[in-house]
């Protein structure tokens, strides 16, 4: 537990001050922010309820892509950062044990995203009652809550479980960051599917997907934990 | 300290350490020479319980490799090839994040310790990026150094440190040597080598050979003495008659001979070849350099011939 922690405040300690890092983790959440109160702003001029809801459902799924993206970008710049740096033989060369490295490398991306994501949407509340003169109420209903706080972090975490299990496997780490960009498609299922219907966000629909990504995170986790190995680890990752 | 027997790593088809026999006592300071991709990196890594042999078994620091493994890592320090620092933290923070991860008593103390030890104290603050190679290299050697391992794997410790540097390092290995250490030295620094190490082995994928340097160097090519001559002397290496000389050359104005035991039969030799009429201007043993037999050893060329 000692070493996770050590582990984990150096891999924000570097983070930040990894400008590439920053910029990912800034820049564009407030980018998403931006677009999702201009979006709803939009919706509430045109005064058409179909209009409205799709704008809706399309500002949701910014906030359930931003915990997919968040971590990808900071597990993939402490991976490649460690190649590069040529930093993974010292580190593995430690007591340190197979799982504490794992699970630092994934805390630290998944604490932050989750932490962003939620900051941004209370951004989000903030400035729409800026902008439209009112907190969007639709935002504050069960489904939204239970996207923003249930289901982010389970799509942090299945992100961060894809990365590792392919930056664990891959050889080369831009072929990881490439393949680790599947990791974004849960995010997108919600808008494909509210869209398709023309509906407001489901509270079932959350509570489905939901239990499909305990399921799809803990399979992610258990073959990530059990792939990410010393040996591999350091013959691979090139 | 260190025992493998039969110790193996195939990477595929291919064998980059088959079948290495090692016994390295606490204290020594072994040298691990031979060629690049002689598979030394790969032998540093079994050994530090990084990855594992596909055959063979090892014993380090008193325990079994593969059953022990942290425990095994807890008791060495490596320095590898490259220094493998964090660029964007600074020189302190780099030592603390990797004391803190070994069970070191006071790490900021021990910390302050090796920056003071290596002159780096000045520039704690200074991302690692921005230091020179030399320091950077410093750096990493503190490292290794920094929960007081009982057995260091360094790996070329000296390239690119500039010769205050180096020596720096080399008095340090000695320092750790008379403190009971166990060193596992890979250089390409063929004069440090035979400097530093109490044994050496040459290795290429599997161990040439194994020994004391100078003792390895006897064993390649016995004792020579050389007999410098104010005159060409012709033909006296032909008159020389006597039983204990094994071998005698002649190189411009210079007799090499070839002895068992120089110690007891030069006074004979010199005599004789007074007696023969040659005029002797002085008499020198002939050193072999670690690198002569390295070289020798490496293109299997057979020495004594």
């Amino acid at each position: 537990m000692r070493r996770l922690k050590v582990l984990l405040f150096k891999e924000w300690r570097e983070s930040l001050r990894n400008k590439m890092v920053v910029f990912g983790v800034v820049l564009l959440p407030l980018f998403l922010v931006g677009i999702s109160v201009y979006m709803i702003a939009l919706g509430e001029g045109i005064g058409d309820p179909t209009a409205s809801i799709v704008m809706f459902n399309t500002s949701l799924m910014y906030f359930l892509l931003l915990p997919t993206i968040i971590p990808l970008a900071i597990a993939v710049y402490s991976i490649v950062g460690e190649k590069e740096q040529t930093t993974l033989e010292p580190l593995l060369a430690t007591p340190i044990s197979d799982l504490e490295l794992f699970l630092g490398k994934a805390l630290a991306s998944v604490i932050p995203a989750i932490v962003v994501n939620w900051l941004s949407f209370g951004l989000f509340l903030a400035a729409t009652r800026i902008v439209v003169g009112a907190v969007p109420l639709q935002a504050l209903t069960a489904p939204w809550l239970a996207s923003i706080f249930g289901l982010s972090p389970l799509l942090a975490l299945f992100s961060v479980g894809v990365t590792m299990l392919v930056s664990s496997r891959a050889s080369d780490a831009r072929a990881a960051y490439q393949f680790s960009s599947f990791a974004v498609l849960p995010g997108l299922v919600p808008l494909i599917i509210y869209s398709s219907k023309q509906t407001l966000v489901d509270l079932r629909l959350v509570v489905v997907e939901g239990g499909v990504l305990v399921v799809l995170c803990a399979a992610i986790l258990y073959l990530a934990i059990r792939v990410f190995r010393r040996e591999q680890i350091l013959t691979r990752w090139r | 300290m260190i025992q493998t027997q039969g110790l193996t790593r195939r990477f595929g088809p291919r064998v980059a350490v088959d079948g290495l026999d090692l016994d390295v006592p606490r204290g020594e300071v072994f040298g691990f020479l031979g060629p690049n991709g002689a598979g030394k990196t790969t032998t540093i890594r079994m050994l530090a319980a990084l990855i594992a042999p596909t055959s063979g078994s090892a014993t380090v620091a008193g325990h079994r490799l593969g059953e022990a493994n942290r425990e095994i890592r807890r008791r060495v320090g490596v320095l590898t090839e490259t220094p493998g620092l964090y660029r964007r933290l600074s020189a302190r923070d780099n030592l603390l994040f990797f004391a803190r991860l070994y069970p070191v008593q006071e790490p900021e103390r021990q910390v302050e310790r090796y920056l003071r030890l290596f002159e780096l104290w000045d520039r704690r603050g200074e991302p690692a990026g921005s230091l020179s190679k030399g320091m950077r290299q410093k750096l990493a050697i503190a490292r290794a150094l920094l929960h007081e391992p009982e057995i260091l794997f360094l790996d070329e410790p000296t390239a690119g440190l500039d010769p205050e540097a180096a020596k720096t390092v080399r008095d340090l290995i000695e320092t750790l040597r008379s403190k009971d250490r166990t060193i596992f030295l890979c250089t390409h620094n063929l004069d440090e080598a035979d400097r530093l190490c109490d044994r050496i082995g040459l290795f290429r994928t599997r161990m040439l050979a194994v020994g004391a340097p100078a003792e390895l160097k006897e064993e390649m090519y016995g004792r020579r003495t050389v007999v410098h001559l104010a005159s060409p002397s012709p033909g006296i290496e032909q008159a020389l008659d006597l039983s204990f000389v094994k071998k005698v050359e002649r190189l411009d104005d210079r007799l090499i001979v070839s002895l068992a035991d120089p110690d007891r039969e030069n006074p004979a030799l010199i005599r004789r070849l007074v007696e023969l009429g040659a005029e002797v201007r002085f008499v020198n043993e002939l050193r072999v350099s670690l690198e002569d037999l390295y070289l020798d050893l490496m293109e299997g060329r057979d020495a004594k011939a």
